[in-house]
């Protein structure tokens, strides 16, 4: 669960910017055709819900339904008790606590003879529960995959979300920062103080992963507790600031071989062009892999590219890249965030 | 271990329900139907696994992270990394043939798949998982065991941090890397700060903490995926008559609740036990949704499992389950107050875990 701080800084994400994100999703649904638009909601699902209203739920599921005019509800599962809370946080939306958020949205769509196609965010995922209830109440509309609109609003990574990444960014960072290669000598005492910086910094959510011995195996765990270091390891800070996550990777070790690794990946990072595929750019002798993430749906980070793949990221794209290396006195791990472009870099470093 | 007695009980049950193929869903939120047949704790994306009565289990997940950390944190599992995890599932479950296919939790199951109930002959057993993840074996109750011993740990951990000038959130980060140091892999966690402006208890916002303050929190550390829970109150400074009042009333309905609790009782009879309490004092207003969510819960691979107790839960207590009994509400006059022990039920009646005092709990305001 969601347990660093919530809230929700006009300063950050002005309302301004909440208004110029419906009004660029409710055009999106116009093109395609949609009278309203669903969609859902849990902490592990939250980023769809979070960017058109700032809030993301610490427990429990919701949806948020869209019509083309009219505020928007929020029907959350969270009950009352918090519902002074869930306000304080979530500046757009009729607030409705409900048992059933399925049922609560699906009579809302049945009272408005106007709603007859609605396009529903990841519908093959939706949970069975809430598809059920929604169809039930409101039987007559069509249900169609909503992704194609909500991508097109999507696409544009705005003033406050650069703000949210470089806090983000700037807070994995200096939790990474926390490790001391000479005085720390298990998983505990690393994980602990990087999440322990992060928390402290704001943090929404630190998910802190290790690679306790980069002898033995180059894969992220969680790990925590008496584990051993080797003497080349590898941590991972995946960090949330105001709902909007960043990924950072360290090796850490007294090698200076693995302290050219960071130089080159940091260059590489910011030599990213727009247009122009992926793999092509991100060339190593030693490179066994990349993966890039962004933020496209409603899962805060997933896959769009990986090694030999072709994606091109747009100007202005957010990747979340994590490099390996095998290099001679063995692997290397590195992964941060990048807005591609030539202003990505400086809007990330900013913070 | 834990999860080869798990999954001994799970085949066996399922050779009995005649179940050949057992599906179950799970993610972040709500991972113990997929913990207790795959063992793997999600942070990440969505996992389905796919369980047969022969004992081989597969695990997919829709992230690559979570796919390379599943290979090194369980290792004896067959990890299939896929985006199109919904797809892949269905085509697994097309392959079972004419076998018998049991799904759950049926309600968050991807639509998609759920869709196929009938020409799968796919059938709901959340309940066949419900009665196997409430009623816990031995080695699970030890887990719970250890879990709760790190919950009294951890709750003089935030004690100690809670002091005038600091943020609610410092609070949670202080907690958190003592419970790495431990390794506590997880832990579910909400406060709240304040007087009688607050109604209930949220993850923290970012209000600083000040003389007078009541600190609430519900605190449930995660060993080998066993949640405990503990729930106190605290008190800034010196409590005043009119907290201690308060307190007195939670206390006396949370043993009023404890003080039924074994094999046989209803869930519901310990909700009323403590409800009624309030009742007596003229708090019935506050033990409605109104104002709470339930009287105590269910814990195991969940953090708020079944049986929830409430008054129109009529769910038996069983030897074996673990519960938390917690009469957490608001009073008008004082604010939001919290106060939960967490036991096992037994024949006779219960072990209680929790071992901090029922006490109001009051920190130096300087």
């Amino acid at each position: 669960m969601r347990r660093g701080l919530m809230a929700w800084n006009t300063d950050e994400v002005p309302a301004s910017a909440l208004a110029e994100r419906l009004t660029r999703l409710r055009a999106a649904m116009r093109a395609q055709n949609l009278d309203a638009l669903i969609m859902y909601t849990n902490f592990p699902r939250p980023s769809a819900v979070t960017w058109v209203t700032a809030f993301t739920p610490y427990w429990a599921d919701a949806l948020l339904y869209v019509p083309r005019e009219g505020e928007p509800v929020f029907a959350t599962a969270l009950s009352k008790r918090v519902a002074k809370w869930i306000n304080s946080v979530k500046p757009v939306g009729e607030l409705v606590n409900t048992m059933r958020p399925g049922k609560t949205v699906g009579e809302r769509v049945a009272a408005d003879p106007t709603i007859k196609r609605i396009g529903i965010l990841e519908m093959d995922a939706l949970p069975n529960g809430l598809y059920e209830d929604l169809t039930e109440a409101a039987p007559q509309v069509v249900l169609v995959e909503g992704g194609k609109a909500f991508a097109e609003a999507r696409r544009v990574i705005d003033d406050a979300e650069r703000g949210l990444l470089a806090k983000a960014n700037t807070i994995a960072t200096d939790a990474l920062a926390q490790v001391d290669v000479a005085t720390m000598r298990d998983a505990g005492a690393v994980v602990g103080a990087v999440e322990k910086a992060a928390r402290l910094a704001g943090a929404e959510e630190a998910y802190v992963h290790i690679a306790v011995d980069l002898a033995e195996r180059a894969a992220f765990a969680r790990v925590s507790g008496a584990a051993p270091l080797g003497s080349r390891f590898a941590v991972r800070a995946s960090v949330a600031y105001k709902g909007i996550w960043v990924r950072r990777a360290r090796t850490f070790s007294q090698d200076a071989a693995d302290r050219d690794a960071d130089a080159w990946f940091a260059q590489a990072l910011a030599g990213l062009k727009p247009g122009q595929p992926f793999s092509a750019q991100f060339v190593h002798p030693d490179i066994e892999g990349y993966i890039a993430e962004s933020c496209v749906g409603s899962y805060p980070l997933e896959k769009v590219s990986e090694t030999g793949g072709d994606v091109a990221f747009a100007e202005g794209s957010l990747a979340v890249v994590t490099a390996r290396l095998l290099l001679p006195h063995g692997p290397w791990i590195g992964a941060a965030p990048v807005i591609v472009g030539g202003q990505g870099n400086a809007a990330l470093r900013a913070a | 271990m834990i999860s080869n007695d798990r999954r001994k009980r799970l085949f066996k049950a399922m050779t009995e329900r005649e179940l050949d193929v057992l599906v179950v869903y799970g993610n972040a939120w709500q991972g113990d139907y997929l913990r207790y047949v795959a063992d793997y704790g999600l942070l990440e994306g969505q996992g389905l696994a796919v369980a047969r009565r022969d004992g081989e289990v597969t695990l997919y997940l829709d992230s690559p992270l979570e796919a390379e950390r599943a290979s090194v944190e369980s290792p004896d599992l067959t990890v299939v990394y896929t985006p199109n995890i919904i797809a892949e599932v269905e085509k697994a479950m097309e392959r079972a043939g004419n076998a018998r296919i049991g799904a759950g939790p049926f309600k968050l199951l991807p639509r998609r798949l759920a869709a196929r109930r009938k020409d799968l002959r796919l059938t709901d057993e959340t309940a066949f998982i419900d009665n196997l993840l409430m009623n816990k074996l031995t080695s699970e109750v030890d887990a719970i065991r250890r879990s709760a011993k790190l919950a009294d740990e951890g709750y003089a951990v935030f004690k100690t941090a809670a002091r005038v000038g600091r943020a609610d959130y410092e609070l949670i980060a202080e907690v958190e890397a003592f419970y790495r140091s431990r390794g506590v892999d997880d832990n579910f966690m909400i406060m709240g700060v304040g007087g009688p402006e607050v109604r209930g208890m949220a993850p923290p916002a970012g209000k600083i903490i000040k003389q007078g303050d009541l600190v609430t929190t519900e605190l449930t550390p995660n060993v080998d995926g066993y949640y405990a829970q503990i729930c106190r109150t605290l008190v800034v400074g010196e409590a005043s008559a009119d907290q201690l009042t308060a307190f007195n009333v939670y206390k006396e309905a949370m043993e009023a609740g404890i003080a039924i609790v074994r094999h046989g009782t209803k869930a519901s009879e310990v909700a009323k036990a403590e409800n009624d309490v309030f009742r007596r004092h003229g708090l019935g207003d506050y033990v409605t949704s109104e104002y709470t969510r339930v009287r105590g819960h269910g814990l195991g691979l969940f953090a708020d499992t079944k049986p929830q107790i409430l008054e129109d839960v009529h769910t038996p207590l069983e030897a074996g389950m673990t519960i938390i009994v917690h009469p957490n509400t608001y009073n008008p006059t004082v604010g939001y107050m919290v106060l939960g022990d967490i036991m096992t039920v037994t024949q006779d009646g219960h072990e209680l875990f929790t071992r901090t005092p029922r006490e109001l709990f009051s920190v130096p305001a300087q």
